[in-house]
């Protein structure tokens, strides 16, 4: 890592994105207490990573890059060694978490075969349940919707919804799938050979790397009086013009109050208006112009 | 187990069948010399084929006893790491809050207690066999148990088995895989081996005096081992031969 310094709130679910090889799953590691790093400081839940590193991991949870469940062991069986490794000595409430959380990833049924007869998205789906068994206040998941299919991933960005808005989990999520981050992540950061390059909000970093909303018209001919007559609008910042599909991109600090003007101008000028959108930069071409760039 | 049971049927049997010259003594001469004084008043009265049984069963086959545990538990110390690191579960034992004396011990209990029992039942059986093939031979008399050979079973042995377990269970966290680790423990033996054969030389003799250095020796063998393996264990290095 290169100086990585980051903060995440309480109740946050903070995105990690960066190409293969950034640090990611580094920076995960050393939050989770199991690398220690050669330099810095950093604290989890107010403990030091380096000086209180059990009081760390007793605090989080965490979703490792491979599944790392006992497949000679039943599902049960995974989940209550490490319910009886985080602490919980309660059989009762080992009992009924485990039950709670089966029944939640739809496990119930199979709780007692032999995990190497699951699924990869069954495996995933309990390793899931065995990063929460001891409802840690931080989560630390690595690519948890990897290898699942649609229904699986749906139900994954469900908990993760859950865990941070209605129950103030604290997450912090590494992902390479940029529609999950923008739909869960309260805040992002790119990160690239293991230093950050930018943090903000998922609106932030589209507006930041791939410019502010645009406001997208789409005629039936494109001519060049239609695009002096918009141009001349005086809070129009710029006009992109793609003949080829016949649309114009219309750059503005406010693309939703000029956009009236902008379509009166063009209705005035004579031309044919087919369509009218806010045309957002997508995070996912954000993430790639930074990567490209680094 | 089988050994337990043929090695004292072998020495029992054998010499009662053959002739034993009443007043030579057939064993290396060696050993007998230096058996200790109170053995040897212990064997005074002894035809030979009783002096033969008597020494083999109570002494001559007792160091091998410490072999058993050792072996007992090799594959599963072995693997006790070095098996976590081969099936990608290891990330997730070192996230827990366990400290790295309780993941050590841990994994040397699960190895420990496995062998224990297994001496245990060697031992009985051992016995068992001992004293109902030696029991004709010696008027009705039983062999076994004694006293020296409790302390061996539940005090040598144990420490002999907590320093190899220990051991293995050390080169488990620091070796790629459980090969490698199967490999490096099976050297552990040694030691061991190296006791039998002073022992057929006649440069020790299973004793009270043996018994005693061996404890001591064993005791704070096991001490320096735990605190080792304590101080080698770096979660980094784990992960890191893991991957």
């Amino acid at each position: 890592m290169d100086r990585l310094s980051f903060e995440v709130e309480e109740g946050e679910v903070f995105g990690i994105l960066g190409p293969n090889g950034a640090g990611k799953t580094t920076t995960i590691r050393m939050l989770a207490c199991i690398v220690s790093p050669s330099g810095g400081s950093a604290k989890v839940a107010g403990y030091d990573i380096v000086k209180e590193s059990v009081n760390v991991r007793k605090s989080v949870g965490i979703l490792t890059e491979n599944p790392s469940l006992y497949e000679r062991l039943s599902a049960v069986e995974n989940l209550e060694f490490f319910a009886k490794a985080y602490g919980i000595t309660d059989g009762q409430r080992v009992s009924e978490r485990i039950k709670e959380l089966l029944d939640f990833f739809q496990l119930w049924d199979r709780r007692n075969e032999r995990v190497a007869t699951f699924s990869k998205g069954m495996k995933q789906k309990l390793a899931i349940a065995r990063a929460i068994v001891h409802d840690p206040p931080i989560l630390l998941l690595d690519e948890p919707t990897a290898g699942l299919d649609p229904e699986a991933s749906k139900l994954i960005r469900n908990l993760i919804e859950r865990l941070g808005s209605l129950e103030r989990h604290t997450v912090l999520l590494c992902t390479h799938r940029l529609e999950d981050a923008e739909r869960l992540c309260d805040r992002v950061m790119i990160i690239s050979r293991g230093a950050s390059k930018v943090v903000g909000t998922t609106k932030e970093l589209r507006n930041r790397m791939g410019g502010h909303p645009k406001l997208e018209v789409t005629l039936r001919e494109v001519t060049r009086e239609v695009v002096d007559k918009v141009r001349g609008i005086e809070s129009v910042e710029g006009v992109e013009v793609d003949e080829g599909s016949a649309r114009l991109l219309v750059a503005a600090n406010d693309v939703e109050a000029v956009a009236p003007y902008v379509v009166r101008a063009l209705v005035n000028a004579g031309a044919m208006v087919t369509g009218v959108s806010v045309f957002l930069p997508s995070l996912e071409e954000a993430y790639l112009k930074l990567v490209r760039e680094t | 187990m089988l050994i337990t049971v043929m090695l004292p049927l072998i020495i029992i049997l054998v010499p009662a069948m053959m002739t034993i010259p009443g007043t030579s003594f057939n064993i290396p001469t060696t050993m007998f010399e230096n058996l200790p004084l109170e053995v040897k008043l212990e064997i005074a009265g002894m035809n030979a084929t009783q002096q033969i049984v008597y020494i083999f069963a109570l002494y001559f086959f007792a160091p091998f006893f410490l072999i058993i545990p050792i072996m007992a538990s090799s594959v599963l110390a072995s693997d006790s790491f070095a098996g976590e690191k081969d099936r990608k579960t290891i990330e997730a034992l070192l996230a827990t809050p366990l400290t790295d004396g309780e993941l050590l011990l841990g994994k040397i209990l699960v190895s420990f207690i496995p062998s224990m029992l297994v001496t245990f039942l060697a031992f009985v059986a051992y016995s068992a066999v001992v004293d109902i093939t030696a029991f004709a031979l010696f008027g009705g008399r039983t062999l076994l148990p004694n006293l020296l050979w409790f302390a061996l079973i539940f005090i040598v042995t144990p420490a002999v088995a907590l320093a190899g377990i220990g051991v293995t269970v050390i080169v488990s966290v620091r070796v790629k895989g459980f090969r490698e680790a199967q490999q490096l423990s099976a050297l552990l033996v040694l030691p061991v081996m190296l006791l039998i054969f002073s022992e057929v030389g006649g440069l020790l003799m299973f004793g009270p005096t043996m018994l005693a250095m061996l404890i001591v020796g064993f005791v704070v063998l096991d001490l320096i081992v735990f605190k080792l393996g304590t101080s080698l264990f770096r979660r980094e290095e784990i992960l890191v031969k893991s991957i």
